[in-house]
């Protein structure tokens, strides 16, 4: 035992295996894009100096936005409450619709390949339009108002959550499922019990996040017309009225603050 | 009441796992299944319930064709067949009585089981499952809270709570240490004693092997190499099975049991 301690029997040392060229590839690539995209002669000219001297002549705008006009607070009351509406009804059937997606669109949990490639081929022909191409589409479909920026937040939402937990899913413990299949159980059984309570914390995350996103995303899609906050926001720009403008951006800020405060609460009692 | 016929199995990439194996298990029986590392323990004992499907052959279990069966026929198989892991495949995030309750699911309604609402008297089977194996006090803590041993018996409750006829345990105390594979060994074979239900275990060490093993199957490269009782297993059967002499790695206990 000693003798054996003393003289551990030990296989030849490997030789260190050569650096890999991915890294000073990846950072000369990183440089020669970032050149590419701020130079001069092939980018969009990014030059800090001109960039500080026109900064200064927002500051009028800035200073206007910094003394909001509080008489139009009652004004701002209803339509605010509208883009708060707006986005509880997105999340909700949002969220709703990602989870199913989310379990055809992760290969763990996928009814076969074709219902796998097809889920994520849609995923990501959702996700690659922004939201604001969402809302000018409903908006031509169902013309002018909430409904139309309803429906552009649920197809961004579905996007961003069915995405995300479709990669929750794939990195989950897939012992449990083989437990509940061995056990008897069919396919939506084995990822009710082996697989949901797994997702469960990250999901609420990700709903909540993208709830959070909606109250922001309603400013530009009202632009469009799709109703909320964002069409007071808009119509105030136009007439320059700042002062205006800024107690919007304060309410904005207060709000996603409260809900930045409960969704902590909700995900500490989760975890 | 287990029946393997000419049974093959070869994994994409030409592995044979299993080869031409003709094997019978009777109700009842206390079998322990050994051979090294490879040898197709895990592909026989997940064979028959069809998590690894025969690629020649055939596994009936209680009459029914596992290979043959359709996928609703294979839950029915299966819903009769409890299983038990090495790395016990336990939900860490909830209960151990909601782990428990995965045994009730082939019983339950599938809205139910959505819905996380059971019935009561499934709840039932599942803590008297948790007393069998002696942690019911531990039925509303988080799995994750146990210990390893505490772990594997939720995996025995689990499969207990199905009411199954046979159970299947694959390496169940190869992440355990020497007292509490003994103590979840000894569960196994009171279960096997108590309730009559047929017990397939896999296991590395031979002291362990010779201790429960009523009969022993031994595997070498896909094919039954033994197939006797334990006390007819000495050591020069193992190192038959084995193809090499013994070592102390074989045993679980220090000194070797031979
Ligand atoms: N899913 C798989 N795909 C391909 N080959 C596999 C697969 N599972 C097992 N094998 C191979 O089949 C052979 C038998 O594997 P099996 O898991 O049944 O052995 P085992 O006796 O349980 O070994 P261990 O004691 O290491 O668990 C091994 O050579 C293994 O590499
Ligand atoms: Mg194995």
């Amino acid at each position: 035992m000693t003798a054996a301690a003393a003289t551990p029997v030990r296989s030849a040392r490997p030789a260190k295996p050569r650096p890999s060229l991915a890294v000073p590839l990846g950072v000369l690539g990183f440089l020669v894009l970032t050149y590419w995209a701020a130079s001069e002669e092939f980018g969009i000219g990014f030059d800090l100096p001109a960039i500080l001297g026109d900064l200064t002549r927002g500051a009028g705008i800035i200073g206007e936005i910094l003394r909001p006009d509080w008489t139009f607070l009652p004004a701002t009351v209803e339509p605010m409450l509208e883009t708060l509406q707006m986005a509880i009804i997105a999340s909700v059937i949002g969220c709703a619709t990602a989870l199913p997606v989310s379990f055809i669109a992760s290969r763990v949990t996928t009814p076969g390949v074709a219902a796998y490639f097809v889920g994520r081929g849609i995923l990501n022909v959702i996700r690659a339009l922004p939201d604001l191409l969402y809302a000018m589409i409903f908006v031509a479909a169902v013309s002018i108002g909430p409904l139309a920026g309803i429906l552009a937040l649920v197809f961004f939402n579905l996007g961003v959550v069915a995405k995300l937990l479709s990669e929750t899913v794939d990195g989950v413990d897939q012992g449990p499922m083989e437990a509940a299949r061995a056990a008897g159980a069919n396919r939506a059984l084995t990822i009710r019990t082996g697989v949901f309570p797994q997702i469960l914390p990250n999901y609420v995350a990700y709903s909540l996040y993208v709830f959070e996103l909606n109250v922001r995303a309603s400013t530009v899609i009202g632009i469009v017309g799709a109703g909320g906050i964002g069409n007071v926001l808009n119509a105030q720009m136009k007439f320059f009225a700042y002062e205006r403008v800024g107690v919007v951006i304060v309410e904005l800020f207060v709000l996603v603050f409260v809900i930045e405060l409960i969704s902590i609460q909700l995900r500490r009692r989760l975890v | 009441m287990i029946r393997f016929s000419r049974a093959s199995v070869t994994y994409p990439g030409g592995v044979h796992a299993l080869r031409e194996l003709d094997l019978e298990i009777g109700a009842g029986e206390m079998v322990v299944v050994v051979g090294l590392s490879g040898a197709g323990k895990s592909t026989l004992i997940r064979a028959i319930n069809g998590l690894v499907p025969l690629t020649e052959g055939e596994v009936t279990v209680e009459g029914r064709s596992v290979t043959r069966a359709t996928p609703r026929e294979l839950r029915e198989i299966r819903s009769r067949i409890g299983m038990i892991f090495q790395t016990f495949n336990l939900v860490k995030r909830t209960t151990v009585l909601n782990n428990v309750l995965m045994g009730r699911l082939h019983a339950t309604p599938t809205w139910r089981a959505l819905l996380s609402r059971y019935r009561p008297e499934d709840v039932e089977i599942a803590m008297q499952a948790l007393e069998r194996v002696g942690i019911v006090d531990k039925a509303y803590v988080r799995a994750s809270n146990l210990s390893g041993g505490q772990q594997q018996r939720v995996g025995i409750a689990r499969a207990l709570a199905q009411e199954p006829r046979i159970i299947l345990a694959d390496e169940p105390v190869a992440s355990l240490d020497p007292p509490t594979s003994h103590v979840v060994m000894r569960d196994l074979q009171r279960i096997n004693r108590e309730l009559g239900i047929t017990t397939i275990v896999n296991l590395h060490f031979l002291d362990l092997a010779r201790v429960y093993g009523e009969r022993i199957v031994g595997l070498r490269g896909g094919r039954l190499v033994y197939d006797g009782t334990g006390a007819q297993a000495d050591e020069r059967v193992f190192r038959e099975i084995y193809g090499r002499s013994l070592t102390a790695d074989d045993v679980l206990e220090a000194s070797p049991a031979a």
